[in-house]
């Protein structure tokens, strides 16, 4: 089969295309009203669900940031495991506030009349990108265990604390980092993992995103065979 | 906003092009009811993209981006929104009663198509659309050399594939 003969087969394609009126895109285009619906549309649209669900979680957090910072401001720094506690909460929740933020200004920023490899690579890594917030956050979970502590208990060797609130600490600790180093897109097919991500049927396009990654490398590489060597360059 | 003006221009450019935005829909929707979805939302983001045409840039060129951009995130929600549909069923709407060659040569190819990957499909629409290698590269954002290399492989799978069938 020849070059031709494919295109041949495509330019037979547009015929039938015109015959069949597929989707009826003439009438439906014809139609002004479609302008409201365009903009209607606009809220279904697949990017707005992923920018939606970033100004909502912006939103929340702001709420729980102030909410700790009155914790602060009522406690007059009188109690030193309290501020640090509350202080680091807040601080990871800030920093996962700001990611959030940054990322919805690049969401606004996606330009689909970009080269598609570029468009493609950057809306993968957006999607990839809530995971790692969402294991960055984990990070703040010891704090919730230290935040009552009082530093008599430790001056006056409290039997219940040191045998019961430091191990459970120092468990959360451990637990912190183990959650840390394993909450992955690569662990997304283990059930515990999607449940701490809160991660419904959605996972699997996150799934997709990761292995999408690793197809768009693969396609910027120049692959070329020169006198039976084969050469592979960034392509680029 | 726009004027009337520019709107009545919009929908004459769609119109004209209404082609690309139908066989990109269904080279990359396997599934008929979303079909009309994934065409709509081309073109709102033609529409919404607008202010970013510039007009030294070919028309062409600057549509196959939006819309091949816009079917590859959409298809990759699609999958996993719906079961894969199977490839002799529904997606090859351009069957029609008489099934002459010619409509099947249209639909195995439409298959062989579908069978390739996102950014493969992407190159082989506008390998069939006769774009330069040129304009192919700028579209997709790879160098021409890495255009004619993964070209002539696709081609030579599909060719292949029509080869096996003939046997």
């Amino acid at each position: 089969m020849e070059d031709a003969e494919l295109k041949n087969i495509w330019l037979h394609y547009d015929r039938k295309m015109d015959e069949a009126r597929l989707l009826n895109l003439q009438s439906w285009a014809l139609n002004l009203q479609c302008f409201h619906s365009l903009q209607t549309q606009k809220a279904k649209s697949r990017l707005d669900s992923l920018l939606r669900f970033k100004i909502r979680a912006v939103f929340l957090g702001i709420g729980w940031v102030l909410f700790l910072g009155l914790l602060l401001y009522g406690n007059h720094l009188r109690n030193l495991y309290f501020t640090v506690s509350i202080g680091m909460i807040m601080l990871i929740s800030v920093v996962a506030i700001l990611c959030y933020i940054r990322q919805i200004r690049q969401i606004r920023r996606i330009d689909y009349s970009e080269n598609i490899v570029d468009t493609q690579e950057r809306l993968s890594a957006l999607q990839l990108s809530t995971v790692a917030i969402a294991r960055f956050s984990w990070l703040q979970l010891p704090f919730y265990a230290t935040w009552f502590w009082d530093k008599r208990w430790i001056d006056y060797g409290s039997l219940n604390f040191w045998l019961l609130l430091f191990p459970i600490t120092l468990f959360f600790f451990l637990l912190a980092i183990f959650l840390y180093r394993n909450i992955s897109v690569k662990n997304m097919n283990r059930r515990w993992v999607r449940a701490l991500l809160m991660a419904g049927p959605e996972y699997k396009s996150l799934l997709q995103a990761k292995k999408f990654v690793a197809e768009i490398e693969e396609f910027k590489k120049d692959v070329t065979v020169d006198n039976g060597q084969l050469t592979v360059d960034s392509g680029r | 906003m726009r004027t009337q003006q520019v709107r009545d221009n919009f929908l004459k450019l769609i119109l004209d092009n209404k082609g690309i935005i139908i066989k990109i829909c269904n080279s990359y929707c396997a599934n008929k009811n979303y079909r009309e979805d994934l065409a709509q939302e081309i073109i709102f983001n033609l529409w919404k993209s607008g202010d970013h045409y510039d007009p030294n840039q070919r028309f062409s060129t600057w549509m196959y981006r939006v819309a091949l951009n816009v079917a590859i995130s959409f298809y990759r929600k699609e999958k996993t929104l719906v079961p894969s549909v199977s490839l002799t069923g529904e997606h090859h709407e351009v069957e029609d009663e008489t099934a002459d060659e010619a409509a099947e040569n249209i639909t195995l190819l439409q298959k062989f198509i579908f069978e390739l990957n996102e950014l493969d499909r992407a190159l082989m629409i506008l390998f069939l659309e006769e774009k330069s290698y040129a304009e192919m590269a700028d579209i997709v954002g790879i160098s021409e050399t890495n255009v004619g290399t993964k070209i002539s492989r696709i081609k030579k799978k599909i060719k292949q594939n029509f080869a096996d069938l003939n046997k």
